[in-house]
């Protein structure tokens, strides 16, 4: 190729190059401006609103949010939130970590069998089970408990933890430990004192991810939790587009309830981004 | 739930046993010893509640769907019956459509975009702030995404009122006559920030050089596509189609939302399995309870993904090109 010829192709390329970018920049813009528009609005009101989408806030109305907070019940959404997810997020990693473990490191061939078969329920949707889940839980006598709803998170979740943190713990040299054997420490001990410690950022990885995805489901506490005074804050979203629908649309008001609901999640990100971009593409991008 | 170890499962079985370490010495030494002794003891916590909660009931929904049940009453056999109203009703034959359209067509979408990005994004300023910006939406619940996409197809919303002031008077009822285009859309853009964060953790494992010698050859960027990125990630892409498939069957709440309430469903046009399971047990304003009937809609949805997922790692069988 002459060398005009690839000149002329680099300019080319270049131009296609700024058109490219330039489309980049416009999907990140569009998800900056709906943030942003979400947050902006939740301080108009609702005829503000629909009189034109487009505008800005001539007065704000920060008792949007304070009305949300009342209405919704967010308040107690958010206190059983947290507490489902912490519970069972910690739960998760708790029982997930020995087991992991323990079929990384041993060489049997039933700890490879036991291992798939754990493993493949990471592609089981939930409504494929949520009937006979039902019954279960119903028959546990653990329908409409907050204790039953993280007995079943956990137990969901297991298979997605068990393998991550499997594929982990393999990678991990053998050196520490067997010395700790030979002065006499228990597997009990050697977990807790040298695997655990060693294992840290994985298990902090399984641990952010859980709460991540356990902080916006909806399907099974749907099924799983009747009453108000127990509802997770996804339901409680859920049940305050109800209550507008109803007792008039108040679009600000719901701006403002979303707004609650995303600023925690916004605020965990900014500080906790990469390890979440880097957790959820642990698994599938090595 | 996300699902990213599914593709590192599909690796998982020969190179992992093959990369266990012997722990020096046999079953003999102090470490196997222990290890061996608490190999149940460590299991089986885990081994209980995953048989119990998921492969219990997984099994369970098979025989459930051979019978008709209202979850109170004494179930009654009924064979087969179940499957074959199922193949005719109009509603769960749009959900299966529905569920196939999202699995292939959203997913066709979603690959070609993050792609696209991807390549774009490669050796961009501020690649770091634009991949995070990105990503954001698949951390925030789909309800609120969903409220946010309402809107802005909604009569008097974003886009209507800013086509109403360019003039536009013969304005399309979005979400009124197209309310599943929109909801598809809706899923493109919830679900492109994961794939795209995949694809480019991929293509930073490629060598850089491989990209400057196809600048000095004169490669045009479709040219670096198929000759460089696409061979070298053809891994990572078979792993996040399977990511893909199950995720895909597993889209419930952006769909719920746009029926507005926790009583009230969407139409029944823009269902997909998911939805129709949930719209013909418990959700609703009347629940229906008919629980075989939804069974053998979840034995269906399964055997689907079990059929698609095999079919996939069948077609992605390739050698992987060594560096």
């Amino acid at each position: 190729m002459s060398l005009a010829a690839m000149r002329r192709s680099s300019r080319r390329s270049s131009g296609w190059r700024k058109l490219a970018s330039a489309a980049v920049w416009l999907v990140i813009a569009f998800n900056l401006a709906v943030f942003i528009w979400l947050f902006v609005n939740s301080l108009r009101s609702h005829a503000e609103i629909f009189d034109d989408p487009w505008g800005l806030p001539r007065v704000l109305h920060t008792e949007n949010w304070l009305n949300a907070w009342i209405t919704s019940g967010f308040g107690a959404a958010i206190g059983n939130s947290v507490l489902v997810c912490v519970t069972a997020a910690v739960g998760i990693v708790v029982i997930s970590a020995p087991a992991g473990y323990i079929l990384a490191k041993t060489n049997r061939r039933l700890s490879e069998v036991a291992l798939m078969y754990i493993a493949v329920g990471v592609g089981v949707p939930t409504q494929v089970i949520v009937i006979p889940l039902f019954t279960v839980v119903q028959t546990l006598g653990l329908l409409n408990s907050l204790f039953g709803l993280i007995v079943v998170y956990i137990a969901l979740n297991l298979p997605f933890t068990v393998f991550l943190l499997a594929g982990f713990f393999r990678s991990m040299p053998d050196e520490l430990e067997e010395a700790a054997a030979l002065d006499g420490a228990g597997m009990v001990r050697l977990f807790a004192q040298i695997v655990a410690p060693m294992a840290r950022s994985g298990m902090t990885t399984a641990l952010i991810l859980n709460l991540v995805w356990l902080w916006a489901e909806v399907f099974l506490a749907l099924i799983l939790i009747q009453s108000t005074d127990k509802q997770t804050l996804p339901l409680a979203l859920l049940n305050f587009m109800a209550q507008q629908q109803y007792g008039g649309n108040d679009y600000g008001q719901l701006l403002a309830g979303i707004g609650i609901i995303l600023l925690p999640v916004l605020a965990a990100y900014i500080w906790l981004g990469r390890r979440i971009i880097e957790g959820m593409t642990v698994g599938a991008g090595k | 739930m996300t699902a990213p170890t599914i593709g590192a499962l599909t690796r998982a079985g020969p190179a992992g046993s093959a990369r266990r370490r012997g722990g020096g010495g046999g079953a003999t030494s102090p470490l196997q010893r222990r290890r061996a002794m608490m190999f149940w003891p460590f299991l089986l916590p885990a081994l209980v509640l995953y048989t119990v909660f998921m492969v219990g009931p997984t099994v369970a929904s098979f025989w459930i769907s051979l019978h008709s049940w209202d979850g109170i009453n004494e179930m009654s056999w009924r064979g087969l019956t179940n499957f074959q109203l199922l193949l005719a009703d109009p509603v769960f034959r749009t959900a299966l459509v529905n569920t196939l359209v999202i699995l292939f067509g959203v997913g066709a979408a979603v690959f070609a975009l993050s792609f696209a990005l991807t390549m774009m994004l490669r050796d961009m300023a501020g690649r770091r702030f634009a991949r995070a910006v990105i990503f954001f939406p698949s951390i925030v619940s789909p309800l609120v995404l969903a409220i946010f996409w309402g809107f802005l197809f909604q009569h008097g919303g974003l886009l209507d009122s800013f086509l109403a002031d360019l003039g536009v008077a013969d304005r399309p009822n979005f979400l009124g006559d197209h309310l599943w285009l929109v909801i598809c859309v809706g899923m493109v853009w919830m679900s492109t920030g994961l794939y795209v964060t995949i694809i480019m953790a991929g293509v930073d494992q490629i060598p850089p050089y491989l990209y400057e010698e196809c600048e000095l050859a004169g490669a045009s960027a479709w040219q670096r596509f198929r000759y460089v990125t696409f061979p070298l990630t053809w891994d990572v892409i078979a792993t996040t189609t399977v990511l893909w498939t199950v995720s895909s069957l597993k889209i419930f709440d952006f769909i719920l939302a746009f029926g507005g309430t926790t009583n009230d469903l969407p139409p029944s046009g823009t269902w997909n399995t998911a939805l129709f399971i949930y719209g013909s047990t418990f959700g609703g304003r009347v629940p229906l309870y008919r629980f075989g009937y939804a069974s053998a809609a979840a034995v269906v949805t399964l055997v689907t993904v079990i059929i698609l997922v095999i079919l996939l790692r069948r077609l992605s069988r390739r050698e992987a090109v060594q560096l």
